[in-house]
């Protein structure tokens, strides 16, 4: 039982955590009025510059920076033309992650299947990693853990509701007509939100292959970029909650792979179904608070 | 002279931006395989003969091209009364399991066994729509996210299928279910019927959105839905319905598939399609009739995709400029407001 437990919770701290930053991501996009369905397709460009990156002699962490960069490009290409020129966001964010699952499956076909070169490894804290179940699950994990689990959540946090920065971020965001008036530079908050967010989720992309799978194949991110839109949606556009949700989506994914390696009585098809079923779920059954208001409009001075 | 914004393009302004924005992003494409060391010139030309250059190029674009018709016709209808299916993907796979399962167990004469698998090509997809369909009626649930989910469930559950309950007792194909006895007859020589029945479903689509007081309530709750609400439309119902009919017409893809092309159910059948045709819904501007030119132009991508792997290049490499070419049309839709005015 303890021995379950403890596998559980360590699978769940890394399949939720790959979730986490590109949440964060989006909470920053769609906290400042941009609705950024190109997710997906940033985590896989983020997932495969990750890879490439240390498949040429860079270690880890530079590794997670070159996929937040690249992913940072593409968001740059995404935020001028939904919030420079106001083309719809939807199309858009879907152009994005057509184009970028794709460019991300045609760039890494030939690092397909191979283990990566270099990964984040696991270090044990010492004495806390000699607590019982939580010690084994959650600190002998890799470093980048903790700064996706508490560093990005309670930053966030943080800068959303505790700085001026903040307060005008989420003004654009409510009503980007009257942040104009007061002086807040809705074009350009709204640029850094959705750019930043983007990195984030290449971040993301690159904690997947450099700290959790780490290898990359095609398909490797696998919707995981649509659960984090709808886990900033349920949780309420809140980074701490959002991140709560992460972990709970941690543990159900966690469940189907301790189901197939104990060799539950559930086909595995079934038990890998669960993530995709939940998050539907959780989008019809939590009640969904707090969107901001101008989400998905585009702002232009000369069409108030 | 300044730039100003005018508020209503026409449906030649429309055109000319959608084929502005394609030709802009094949540039941009062209220009990527050539820094890649790719010779352009020699690849548009084999791409072009190859699809159009003699029977069997036009007939393989057919059986791309009418898959993509019914998937572009269902996100289109959809997008009518404001709504996105990206579910399409999922959609098709479950009408591919309804068609195959009535294939494999109904005995009857071929047009009736072939219209009881539309049937049920047709209920599949609904059904696997129903959900956010009614999540989306009365509870206001996001319909993006839970239609795109369940393809994911739905590609999980035929690979199950596949290589467990429908799997081929002959093994004559792995991972795939047994051969199904009845096949849509050749209307050309390697060219099904499904192509003409894709067609006609388009017009009937076209049609009842047109000229039909059912296709005006929808279009009216699609433009304002407050207004339809108050004018006292079923608005909750005509969204149920089209949501219906958009699952159930991606579901009929899968069955022309199933029954028409591949004559198994098997994973990976739906070919990105369902994907693809909300590319179709978004190039053809959700009419019904744009469909045809826009199903088209991303069944000619696909078919150079089949060419260009001849050359080595990733399948992918199209998957990328098809969401190029709608990332430009977005951009382009955007620019056809903008005119040169004499500053007031």
């Amino acid at each position: 039982m303890i021995e379950l437990l403890t596998g559980i919770l360590a699978t769940a701290v890394l399949a939720g955590g790959v979730l986490v930053l590109g949440a964060m991501g989006e909470v920053l996009a769609e906290r400042s009025g941009v609705f950024n369905l190109g997710v997906e397709g940033l985590m896989a460009l983020g997932a495969v510059s990750g890879i490439v990156a240390v498949a040429h002699g860079a270690p880890a962490w530079l590794g997670l920076g070159v996929a937040a960069f690249v992913a940072a490009v593409f968001g740059a290409v995404f935020a001028a033309a939904t919030v420079i020129l106001g083309a719809n966001q939807t199309l858009c964010g879907l152009a994005l992650t057509v184009a970028g699952s794709g460019l991300a499956a045609a760039a890494g076909r030939p690092y397909a299947g191979q283990p990566a070169r270099a990964m984040f490894e696991a270090v044990s804290v010492p004495w806390l990693s000699a607590v019982p179940v939580l010690g084994r699950a959650v600190f002998t994990q890799n470093p980048v853990v903790y700064v996706v689990w508490i560093a990005a959540p309670l930053a966030l946090h943080w800068l959303l509701f505790r700085t001026r920065w903040g307060i005008s971020l989420r003004a654009v965001g409510e009503d980007p007509a009257a942040a104009d008036a007061a002086g807040v530079r809705v074009v350009a908050v709204r640029m850094a939100a959705v750019v930043g967010g983007a990195a984030l989720a290449g971040a993301g992309g690159g904690f997947l292959t450099l700290a959790y799978v780490p290898s990359w194949s095609d398909g490797i991110v696998g919707g995981r970029g649509w659960i984090v839109i709808a886990l900033v949606i349920f949780g309420g556009f809140r980074p701490v909650n959002v991140a709560l949700g992460a972990f709970g989506f941690g543990v159900i994914t966690a469940l189907g792979f301790v189901g197939q390696a104990r060799d539950w009585a559930v086909p595995p098809a079934f038990l890998s179904m669960l993530p995709y079923l939940a998050t539907v779920a959780c989008m019809i059954g939590l009640r969904r608070r707090g969107a901001p208001q101008a989400l998905g409009n585009p702002y232009n001075k000369e069409e108030r | 002279m300044r730039l100003r914004r005018v508020a209503s393009v026409g449906v030649w302004g429309i055109i000319v931006s959608r084929v502005a924005s394609v030709v802009v992003a094949l540039g941009i494409g062209g220009v990527a395989f050539a820094l890649c060391g790719y010779d352009v010139g020699r690849l548009a030309g084999d791409v072009v003969s190859a699809s159009f250059g003699n029977l069997f190029g036009i007939e393989d674009l057919g059986l791309l091209w009418s898959p993509l018709m019914l998937t572009g016709l269902a996100a289109a209808v959809a997008l009518r009364i404001g709504l996105w299916n990206i579910g399409g993907e999922g959609q098709f796979y479950a009408g591919a399991i309804a068609a195959t399962l009535v294939g494999l167990h109904v005995q009857a004469p071929l047009w009736v066994a072939l219209g009881l698998m539309a049937v049920a090509g047709f209920a599949g997809g609904a059904l696997w729509i129903a959900v956010p369909a009614v999540a989306r009626a009365f509870w206001a649930v996001d319909e993006i996210i839970t239609t795109l989910l369940l393809n994911f469930v739905a590609a999980l559950l035929v690979g199950y299928l596949c290589t467990g309950p429908m799997r081929d007792p002959h093994q004559a194909v792995t991972a795939a279910s047994a051969h199904i006895p009845y096949e849509i007859p050749p209307l050309l020589d390697d060219l099904h019927w499904g192509f003409a029945v894709s067609v006609a479903l388009v017009g009937v689509v076209a049609l009842l959105l047109g000229r039909s007081v059912w296709g005006y309530e929808v279009r009216v709750a699609g433009s304002n839905g407050r207004a339809a609400f108050y004018a006292g439309m079923p608005v909750r119902v005509r969204l149920m319905q089209v949501f219906l009919l958009s699952g159930g017409l991606a579901g009929v893809a899968g069955m022309l598939e199933v029954a028409g092309t591949v004559h198994r159910l098997q994973g990976g059948i739906s070919n990105n399609f369902g994907y693809l045709g909300i590319m179709v819904a978004a190039l053809a501007g959700a009419s019904p009739l744009g469909v045809l030119p826009a199903s088209l132009l991303l069944a000619v991508l696909l078919n150079a995709g089949i060419v260009l792997q001849s050359y080595g290049v990733s399948s992918y490499a199209v998957l990328a400029l098809t969401g190029l070419v709608l990332f430009c049309a977005a951009v382009g839709e955007r620019l056809a407001y903008l005119r040169m005015r004499p500053a007031a």
